[in-house]
């Protein structure tokens, strides 16, 4: 039980790769309703001294503008 | 006296085992698969689940030890009377609580009947072309760990 993937990612972005090889390889059917999966994310801002910065997105891992 | 030390070990020691054993007798093994998305069984009276765990392959009944196993990419298989369904889990964790119900939590599952044979052969050449030739190691590392999920699902469904 050797945990390879240790130094470089952590166990959320192991499983979250591990969740992403196994919707793309279902069914054409099922594959377009998983899929959509993979792109959810959040919005944030990160707010300092009361007022709200600018909103990010962040898409899958990465978060984008 | 090794069975008494075990079950001190997997439960408090105040209680035996026993207890437990009548109670489950009664009820059976008790499932709760889930994935963040979608309840595959709530509470639903089975046989037997076999999981494909990372300190190995286990067969879970009623009255099992108590334990919270991590699960590997593999399949689940759920035992009912005559039938079974399998299913292939990406990860996530089993929990065996000591009143014979079983938690398993996954990011996610499906029937093995829902992968595709030709698109896991063509991912995992893709994969294994990133493992050895990828621009970064992050990217060869991440293209490693698709390698073994796509192995484990390459041979789940071709047992079929």
């Amino acid at each position: 039980m050797s945990h390879f993937w240790k130094p470089t990612f952590t166990y959320l972005q192991y499983a979250q790769i591990c969740a992403r090889t196994v919707r793309n390889s279902l069914k054409e059917e099922a594959r377009v309703v998983a899929v959509r999966r993979d792109e959810q994310g959040l919005k944030f801002a990160k707010w300092e001294a009361g007022k709200q910065g600018d909103l990010k997105n962040t898409v899958g891992n990465r978060t984008v503008a | 006296m090794n069975f008494l030390a075990r079950s001190v070990r997997a439960v408090r020691p105040v209680r035996l085992v026993r207890s437990y054993a009548t109670e489950a007798a009664a009820t059976g093994l008790r499932l709760t698969f889930a994935v963040p998305h979608q309840t595959i069984y709530k509470d639903a009276s089975v046989a037997q689940v076999n999981i494909a765990a990372v300190s190995g392959d286990m067969g879970i009944l009623a009255s099992h030890v108590p334990s919270i196993e991590q699960l590997r990419p593999g399949v689940i298989e759920v035992l009912e009377g005559a039938s079974s369904k399998k299913f292939f889990v990406s990860g996530g964790f089993a929990t065996m609580n000591p009143d014979s119900s079983l938690n398993i939590n996954a990011i996610e599952a499906f029937p093995v009947e829902d992968f595709s044979a030709e698109t896991i052969r063509h991912n995992l050449a893709e994969a294994q072309r990133i493992a050895t030739s990828g621009a970064t190691e992050e990217e060869k590392l991440a293209a490693k760990i698709e390698v073994e999920v796509l192995e484990s699902l390459q041979a789940a469904v071709n047992a079929k």
